[in-house]
């Protein structure tokens, strides 16, 4: 089969399921950060820093392994750049991950990286800090917008500390380059993608308004004990910050009128990774995370986006509150919930992802993963579903490729419908 | 109710100025202050349970760590150099690699509360950092702590640096960590492991033998 036959037979693979219906297997959708250079032999380092070596490693990935889509996720959660720069939309939707190349150019306080601050083949990591003080909620919820650019944009990027100094205007120009470059390079690899016979989904970004003020604003730890202490200051900034994420979702998709003919498909995914939902105890879940979250849900889907949604760590506690989220839109990635569980009691409401989990890519044998999924299939397949290897997460650095050949294989093996 | 009741209860119900007020006032009236020590370990150990039973998510755990944080504190000066006998020695730290602790210093803060002695390695600590521990603190428990899936090599990594130091057999190791799994306790050959903190503390005491 051409290649173009091929990209639109994966395509409909994920279209089915996203539009409800079984397709002639399931999809598997696969996704990393560092995995691709480490089978490439690159160290993290360069597969990140050096688009020239991830590319190679990409494409080399998506010939050796037959994904139905690939996807490099090559930078840390930055959402509150995109927020910042709403007011561009181009450049709003492109800031959306902390690169390495944009950490070195804003100097950002969240993140570490591999050659850096960290050994060149460790992961990056976002570790986040207090931006806000518990003192200045007020400020936020007056003006978001505002007090995210002007006071908190300085504190997160030390080179943006001196408006108008010579290393601001140096660090904003140097960003800027950084994203276009990055564009470029994404598109590039679409096309090269494309050749191969691999669809790209697009994507836009959403986020739980909680979570904004969480990862970005507060840290984990501090907007933890502000739900304790100032309950009514936390429910009052996630309101204030709603909008402005409901915005940067719209802002963020490709125009209907180009989507098909660009991507050629209608579908654009809304990605949304949850953070907070795991920590939270089911009364301030249902309180300070959810509704605002679902508020957003609701109001993606109207705009004929799909949330594509990450539940990190374990959601069981929170499961039944999908059942209010209008139904069979949202596509769900569940990391530590036991998809049968899922299946169990929201049936067909949320499109179920699911996938081996990276300790058993990373510790196990070909045959262990065949009999993981096989099972997995066997019980969740039926109405649809696709599969995400290295649910927890993404393909770790260090999952075996030899385990994702299996995987894939049994999928094909034991996916069919 | 007599006063060290309610601090129990206001501990375990995650008072916090409650838990504060009594403190200050048990202080204030000179009472033994490794009588509010016993407090806090009764009260930590109902957070515990609660934890397991599914009533407290990690959300009340990080705000118990934080209460009892501040009740230390209060408690520091009256201690001086007196100790209450340990419970047992823990080497902690996040290995190589991965500068996540979230989860490793809510271990810290509930073991510290039981009352254990526990040395913090820190973040991203090769498997020399804790081959050296292990010589310099005689422990009986050591942990490893990551959230990172790359952490699970780096696990491995480091208990076979303590195997080759000779040391293995004078430590019980768990891992610990949001992507760690029995799985991963064989991979690594560790002796427990704990993909939440209030777990994990369990372990680490079934491990002593003091649950």
């Amino acid at each position: 089969m051409d290649s173009e036959n091929t990209r639109k037979e994966k395509l409909k693979r994920i279209e089915d399921v996203i539009n409800g219906k079984e397709p002639d297997r399931v999809p598997v959708t696969g996704a990393t950060a560092v995995w691709h250079g480490a089978y490439a032999g690159y160290t993290t380092h360069e597969v990140l820093f050096d688009y020239s070596k991830c590319k190679s490693a990409w494409l080399k990935v998506a010939r050796d392994f037959d994904f139905d889509t690939f996807t490099v996720i090559a930078g840390l959660e930055g959402m509150i750049y995109t927020i910042a720069l709403l007011e561009q939309p181009d450049m709003s939707s492109a800031a959306r991950f902390i690169l390495g190349a944009t950490h070195l150019a804003l100097g950002d306080v969240y993140s570490k990286w591999p050659g850096y601050e960290l050994d060149k083949n460790a992961h990056p990591q976002f570790i986040g800090k207090e931006i806000m003080k518990a003192s200045e909620y007020d400020q936020l919820i007056e003006n978001p917008l505002e007090f995210i650019n002007k006071v908190a944009m300085p504190r997160i990027n030390k080179k943006l500390g001196k408006v108008g100094s010579a290393e601001y205007n140096a660090a904003l120009v140097k960003y800027g380059a950084e994203l276009a470059r990055f564009g470029a390079f994404m598109a590039d690899v679409s096309v090269e993608l494309a050749k191969l016979g691999y669809p790209t989904i697009p994507m836009s970004w959403g986020y739980a308004p909680l979570d904004l003020i969480g990862d970005f604003l507060r840290d984990i730890k501090n907007v933890v004990m502000d739900l304790y202490r100032h309950g009514d200051k936390v429910k009052q900034a996630v309101e204030a910050v709603k909008p402005l994420i409901i915005k940067a979702a719209a802002c963020s998709a490709p125009p209907k009128e180009i989507r098909k003919q660009i991507f050629g498909t209608e579908i654009v995914e809304c990605f949304f990774p949850l953070h907070l939902n795991e920590y939270l105890n089911p009364k301030l879940y249902n309180e300070f995370y959810w509704p605002a979250l679902n508020d957003v849900f609701k109001e993606v889907i109207k705009m004929g986006l799909t949330p594509f949604v990450l539940f990190e760590g374990k959601h069981d506690a929170h499961l039944e509150t999908l059942l209010e989220a209008p139904k069979g839109k949202i596509v769900g990635v569940f990391e530590k919930t036991d998809p049968r569980k899922v299946r169990e009691v929201l049936d067909n409401h949320i499109i179920l992802v699911s996938g081996p989990p990276n300790s058993l890519l990373i510790s196990g044998t070909p045959q262990k993963v065949e009999e993981f999924m096989k099972k997995l299939l066997e019980d969740c397949k039926e109405g649809g579903m696709m599969i995400w290897p290295g649910v927890d997460g993404g393909l770790s650095r260090d999952a075996k490729p030899e385990n994702v050949k299996a995987m894939l294989d049994a999928v094909k093996k034991y996916g069919k419908y | 109710m007599n006063l060290g009741d309610e601090f129990v209860r206001a501990l375990a119900d995650l008072d916090e100025q409650k838990v504060i007020e009594i403190a200050k006032k048990r202080i204030e009236s000179k009472e033994d202050p490794f009588k509010i020590l016993e407090d806090i370990r009764k009260a930590t150990e109902i957070i515990g349970k609660r934890f397991e039973e599914g009533r407290y998510f990690v959300s009340d755990l990080i705000m118990a760590g934080e209460i009892l944080k501040q009740v230390m504190e209060l408690l520091k000066p009256l201690l001086g150099d007196k100790k209450a006998e340990s419970r047992g020695k823990v080497v902690i730290g996040s290995v190589e690699g991965d500068v996540h602790d979230i989860g490793k210093n809510i271990v810290i803060a509930l073991l510290e509360a039981e009352g254990f002695e526990v040395v913090d390695l820190g973040v991203d600590q090769p498997p020399q950092a804790f081959v050296d521990a292990i010589k310099q603190y005689n422990p009986q428990i050591v942990g490893l702590s990551g959230l990172l899936t790359e952490a699970i090599e780096s696990m491995k990594r480091t208990i076979d640096a303590i195997k080759e130091a000779g040391l293995r057999d004078r430590v019980k190791i768990i891992v610990g960590g949001g992507r760690t799994s029995e799985e991963v306790k064989n991979y690594t050959q560790a002796d427990e492991w704990a993909d939440d903190a209030a777990v994990g503390v369990k372990k680490i005491k079934a491990l002593l033998g003091v649950s």
